[in-house]
This record gives C-alpha cells, structure tokens and sequence, in this order.
C-alpha cells in the first residue's frame, strides 16, 4: 500500500511538472518568439485556457501528500521555507500576470505584465530543478528527523550543502534547458504564422542541446548519489519508466522529422514523464536521502500514513482521478487545435 | 504568552490567520454568486428572455475576477500546512489530509474545469452546455467549501480517529469522520452566510445602478433576486444554522461559549449581554446590558439550564484573547439581524412596488454590501480563536503545532512578504472590478465578443 501511494505521489508530482513545465517553457521563451504584442498574446492564449486545471495537479500532489506522507511534507517543506514561499509566490505572480495582464488593453501594463510572466517562469523553472536537485542528492537530516537549509552555500565540492550549491545549480540549469525545449515544442503545436517558425527552429537547436546537458547531469548525479543510477538497474518499475521514456525519445524525434507537432508533443511528454518516474523509481523507497548520516534517511515507511488511512484513500482517489479525466476530455475539445487572438483573446472580461 | 518579535508560534498564528482571512473574501463571493449565476441561466433558458443571459454575462465576469483571485491566494494556504504548521502535519496529516486531498482531486478539477467554459466559452458550448458549465462550477465551488469545513470540524470537534503507536493521529471510522455532526452544522450555517454575501453584492449592485439612472432593466433583476434570496439567507443563517451552531458550542466547547459571552461565573438563568466589555483581569462583565436568561435557554434549550463559567475551567485551557472572541461573536450577531431588517424592509418595499422608488433603502442597500464580508470574517474569528488554545481540539495544543526549524523571523519576513503582494494584488482586483462595474452589463454586452465566432 505504501508502494502504491509513492507511485501515485510520483504520479502526481510528475504530472504536474509535464504539465505545467510547458508553460513555464512557453513563459521563457516569451519574449523570444513572440515580438510585438500580437504574437505575444498568442503565446498567453495557449497557455491560458487550462493553466488553472494543470495548477490543480500541483494542489492535488500537495494534498495527497499530506495525506499519505504526513511527515515527509511537515519535514520537507519546513526544512525548505525560504525557497517554498519563493515558488509559491512565483505562481501568484505568474497567475496575477495570466489573468490580469491578459484584460489589460493598455501597452505600457501589457508589457509589464509580459515581464513578469517571463521573470516568475524562469524562476519557477529554477525552483523546480533546484528541488529535483535537492531530492536526488539529499539534505542535511538531524538525529530528529529534521532539517532547514540554507539558501546558498560557498559552492565548494566538499562541506556543507545548501539549496543552491555546486550540485542543484547545474541540475536546475538542466530543468530549464529541458523545460523550454518542452515548451518551444508545445508552441510549435499550438501556434501559427512568426510564432510558429521561430518555435520551430529553437525545438529543434534546445532538444539537441540537451543531448549533452543530460550527459553532464547524469555524470554529476552518480558522483553524488551513486545508489541512484545502481537502482535503475535492478528496478523492474524503473525499466517500465525507461522504457517510456525510450519511446517518448522515438515519438520525438519522429514528429520533428516529420513535421508532425502533435506526435513531438507527444513524445517531449512522454520523455519528460519517463524521466522523471525513472527517478522517482530508482529513489525508491527513500524519500529524502541525508547527506549528514546515510542511516537518518527518511523512507517511504518512515513517513507514511496509518495503512488503513492509505487504504481508505484509494477507494475515492481511483474514482476522483476518473472524474478528473472525463472534465478533462470534456473540454479539451473546445481548445484543441491552433490558437488563435482573435478567438482565444483573453480581453474577454 | 510574552508577545514579541522572537515568538514563534505567534507570528506562525498571525501568518496564518492574515493570509486565511484575506483569501476567505473572494470563495465567500463566488460561493454566493455560483448559485444566481445558475438561477439566471435556467431562468433564460426556461424563458428565453434575453436579460437574464445578460445578467450572467456581468456576474461571471465580476465572479471570475474573484474566482481569479481566490485561486492564486488559495493555493499558498495547503503549502502552509507543511512550511508553517509542520508539527500539525505530522500529527494529524493522516486524517485531514484525507479532506485536504478529496479537495483538490473532487473539487478543484472539477471548478477549474469548467470555469473557463463558463466566462468564455457561452457560444461555443451552446445555451444548455453553458448552463452545465455553470452548475459544475457551483458545484466543484461547494463541495470546495465541504472538504474545508471537514478539515476545520476535525480541528473543533475531532470524531472517527484512533491514536496510532507513535503518538500521531490515525483515521478509524470514516463515515464518523466524514458526517461529523460540528461539520454539517457548521457548513450549513457557512454557505448561508456565503449567499447572504452574495445576496448584498447583488442587491448593492442593482441599487447602484438604480441611483444612477443607469441599466435599469438590469437593476431590477439584480434587486429583485438579490432581496429575495437576501433575506431568506439572511434569516436561514440565525435560525436554525445559527443557532444548531451556537448549541453545538455550548456541548462540545463550554469553554468558548463562556468566552464568547464573557461569563466569568456559572449560573442558572445565564444573560446574553447585547453590549458589554469583558474585563479578564477583573473576571467580569462591564457595563452589560442583559437579557436575563437568555443564554441558558439559547444555549441548553431552557432558561433553567445551568452555563458554565470560565473560572470552572483550568486557565491553561482558556482561549487565549477573551475580549477579542467576545467582540467578534458580539459584532457579528449584531450585524447579522441588522441584515435581517434590512433585507425584510427591502422585501417589504418589493412586495408594494416600490423598490425602485425608495432612495433611502436603496443607499443603504447599495453601502451595506461590504458588512457581510466583516460578518463572515468575525464568525471565523470567533470560530478559530475560540478553538484555542487547541489546534485539534482537547488533543493537541496551537503551540506543539507551528515549525520548530523556522524562525520567527522568517516567518514574519515571509508575512510581511505576503503582506505586499496581497495589497497589490487587491488593488488590481478593484480596478479591474471597477472597471467592470463602469462599463456596466449592457455596454459589455453590447461590445462585439470576438471569441465567440465557432471554430
């Protein structure tokens, strides 16, 4: 049961990140591919219609937190204070500039807003891969099960760590390169005209380029934290995400080649989420490792809830997630296809 | 309790106190609005009468700026749970997680679903499927607000658990957990209050418009509904949620009850003082002006019911600012059956035909909208003071609750954070909501909606 609800907590998060990453990408390279205002409001319709719903999956992932791994969220998010009201100010940012800038007609607001959908995506983006970071390479656990880190430290290989140090900022750069290559492939899709070619040609130089990021990140990751890589190894789980990732590499590389938007959205989807349950399965059935003492890790078991509290879950989480999905297809029909401002214009309020 | 910049869980309370306060404002809106934006949508699809489309355009527009709004400063709150709170989290994770998770995965999904289909989407979707899109809304916005006061009834009156090996809580009996009486009680009594703030926005709208000669087709919708459901919320939240809330005190939290009328000493025959100071220090009631028994018979059902006073109680369990919760409970009273006045004068004006024509109710109707909001905020005042010094309460104390790794300078730091934000964010909403209420329903209405060519 336990098992079951690290899978659905990865599950979870991952959406989430896959998701919502593509608009963090989509926010980075705001200013790049979209040059006047017209082409900027472009970029904000795709985002626009379901970034509240990609939001859920996040305040979904948080609940089911609490909820199953009680300890894990009182340690971890304590333990990151600073930086977690940093990411949680950036979504209300990032919100604020969705919905009000969108209804503002006036230029100069216009513009301001742009810059701060542009700012509080990238610092999102670096948020989220410092944290990845933070997970994969384990914080500063006391003998009591707790911790609180600071924001930087002196970049120094060896001592001590921080959120920001040698380790998670590369890992962090990482997450950006990807999750703008992500959300030039989602722009791709959705766009057309300027917009569209200028998304075109960076899919394809950002994906390249993370060819080499992820050998880089894969090299520091086993320097740091060698269990991670030996556990994909002898994970049967971990081959299954591998596998998925595999084929979200193949579908990729196909729709770029082909000219097929959706298949290569399909497959940056895929790739992302292969990767990430990859880690999250070879992490298992720790939770967060301690760079202080290997023996006070947190593991899953350490962290979870009563099993009959897990059991009770599951039977309305199955159907709550089916729900979820039928709205979903429900209204996915009305904001498929290309965007277009005349039609997705959010000057509607 | 010393209170100064280096207490912890003081400022733990105050951040999270200012951040659930300031973002209650806009679901009570939007749980009040969803429910006439319904109403309106059947009405012009049973009728076919154009206004009522119109007055859902303006009002789903005015809600979604709050729906906006609510979201971005409501995602903060489950994150606080585990920044701020994390000895709380740890303790009782395993069941209000429970209500916490249900939230997001049957409610939220649901509302952010359907809330663009309902701003945006009315051509594309067609009449029915927009009217669809506004009951999911209501819906997904209610059931929000059941899997909320579930968690908090936990915290007032916890039921359906069993306390595991290590100290922390665990669910035993779900369908205790999830019927607790404090809950439906409270919930009820809650989403009342939400409609009666609702009821006043939309009253004060119509009044608005009314003075100024302005929309008055629209006006007369807005005030004739606004009134109705007005005072039918208005008295539906004294009696009987009101008072099943007041009773429900009473039996599970005698202490607060005394706090809340300022009763220092037991007695038969306890008085509701309509005005009164509570003076601690002195352990009495200054300057009161009583209705003699009237506490005894509101609370316990006769007026020879004995009430307890605040000094049967150890002091340790006392809530911790009497004076406060006394004012709050007092206020909030008070101001609850000056709503019921006002919207029986209003009803009674409706029912003459003279509404329209009443220039004094309609200032006063048009100036009382923002008293719900301070109603409804004092309610919960009165709720959550009253609870302490428990954070569930008779099982775990506020002050083994807060985050013993934060500081109280980050936390104050990250308050006065929200502090800015919040402001500029509440300016934007007015000016964008004064925006919106200047350009009126039938001017939006009237300007060409681009979106709304079929794809």
């Amino acid at each position: 049961m336990i098992t079951l609800w690290y899978g659905i907590l990865a599950f979870m998060l991952t959406t989430y990140i896959v998701l919502d990453g593509r608009n963090f990408g989509a926010g980075i390279l705001h200013w790049i591919v979209a040059r006047n205002q017209n082409e900027r409001r472009q970029v904000i319709a795709a985002i626009g219609p379901l970034w509240s719903w990609h939001e859920v999956w996040l305040v979904g992932t948080g609940g089911v937190m609490i909820m199953a791994f009680p300890r894990l969220m009182a340690t971890s998010f304590s333990g990151c204070y600073l930086a977690l009201f940093l990411i949680l100010w950036c979504i209300l940012l990032r919100g604020m500039s969705l919905e009000v800038g969108g209804h503002l007609s006036d230029r100069l607001w216009q513009e301001f807003w742009d810059a701060v959908f542009v700012f509080s995506n990238v610092l999102l983006a670096v948020l989220f891969g410092a944290a990845l970071g933070n997970i994969a390479r384990g914080v500063p656990l006391s003998s009591e099960g707790t911790f609180y880190l600071p924001f930087f430290t002196n970049f120094g290989i060896r001592g001590a760590v921080g959120l920001l140090d040698w380790y998670t900022v590369p890992m962090a750069g990482f997450c950006v390169l990807i999750l703008t290559a992500h959300g030039a492939t989602y722009l791709t899709m959705k766009t057309e005209g300027a917009v569209h070619e200028r998304s075109v040609r960076l899919t394809r130089g950002l994906w390249v380029a993370v060819i080499p990021a992820f050998v880089i990140i894969t090299l520091l990751t086993w320097f740091v934290r060698p269990e991670l890589l030996e556990g994909i190894a002898v994970r049967p789980a971990a081959c299954l995400t591998l596998l998925i990732t595999v084929a979200g590499i193949y579908a990729l590389v196909t729709g770029l080649r082909h000219q097929r938007e959706r298949l290569a959205l399909l497959g940056s989807t895929f790739l992302l989420f292969g990767l990430l349950m990859t880690g999250a399965a070879a992490l298992f059935p720790v939770m967060l490792f301690s760079t202080t003492d290997p023996g006070l890790r947190l593991t899953a078991a350490d962290c979870a809830a009563p099993a009959f509290s897990l059991a009770i879950a599951v039977a309305w989480w199955i159907p709550a997630l089916t729900l979820a999905f039928t709205y979903l297809y429900i209204i996915q029909r009305y904001y498929s296809g290309k965007v277009n401002v005349s039609q997705d214009n959010q000057e509607l309020y | 309790m010393q209170a100064s910049l280096t207490d912890a869980a003081l400022w733990h309370r105050i951040h999270f106190g200012f951040t659930i306060t300031y973002h209650y404002l806009f679901p009570q809106l939007t749980m009040g609005l969803a429910w006439f934006l319904v109403h309106w949508k059947w009405r012009a699809l049973r009728t076919g009468d154009e206004k009522y489309n119109r007055a859902a355009r303006f009002w789903a527009r005015i809600f979604g700026l709050n729906f906006a709004v609510g979201v971005v400063t409501g995602i903060p709150m489950e994150f606080q749970f585990g920044t701020n709170w994390a000895g709380f989290s740890k303790y009782s994770g395993a069941v209000i997680g429970q209500t916490l998770a249900m939230e997001g995965m049957f409610a939220f999904f649901l509302e952010s679903a359907f809330i663009g289909a309902l701003i945006w989407g009315e051509k594309r979707l067609g009449p029915r499927n927009h009217f669809l899109a506004a009951v999911g809304v209501a819906t997904g916005s209610w059931l929000s607000g059941l899997f909320i006061l579930l968690t908090n009834a936990f915290m007032q009156h916890p039921v359906g658990y069993a306390v595991a090996a290590d100290g922390t809580l665990a669910l035993s009996d779900v369908g205790a957990f999830l019927l607790n009486p404090w809950a439906l009680v409270q919930y009820a009594h809650n989403q009342c209050a939400a409609l009666v703030t609702g009821s006043f926005a939309v009253a004060a709208m119509g009044a608005f418009y009314t003075l100024r000669g302005t929309h008055p087709e629209q006006a007369k919708v807005y005030l004739n509904t606004g009134t109705l459901v007005g005072l039918v919320a208005s008295l539906l939240v004294a009696f009987p949620t009101g008072d099943s809330q007041a009773k429900m005190v009473g039996r599970y939290q005698p202490v607060t009850l005394a706090s809340m009328e300022g009763l220092f000493q037991g007695t038969r025959l306890a008085d509701v003082s309509m005005i009164g100071q509570p003076n601690v220090i002195q352990q009495r009631l200054e300057n009161p002006i009583p209705l003699p028994g009237a506490l005894s018979f509101l609370a316990y059902g006769t007026f020879q019911s004995y009430v307890r006073g605040l000094n049967e109680f150890p002091k340790d369990d006392w809530p911790d600012n009497i004076e406060l919760i006394y004012y709050a409970f007092h206020i909030m009273i008070t101001l609850g059956t000056i709503f019921i006045l006002i919207m029986a004068w209003a009803n009674w004006k409706r029912w003459r035909g003279r509404l329209e024509s009443s220039c004094g109710l309609l200032w006063v109707l048009m100036l009382a909208f923002p008293f719900p909001y301070i109603a409804t905020s004092l309610g919960w005042m009165t709720a959550e003071m009253g609870r302490q010094p428990w954070l569930v309460y008779g099982l775990f104390r506020t002050n083994s609750g807060y985050s013993q790794v934060v500081s109280a300078g980050d936390t104050i730091f990250t308050l006065i954070g929200f502090v800015g934000l919040y402001f500029v964010l509440g300016l934007l909403f007015l000016y964008l909501t004064g925006r919106e209420i200047h350009k009126g329903p039938d001017e939006a209405d009237a300007v060409a909606r681009p979106q709304e060519v079929s794809v």
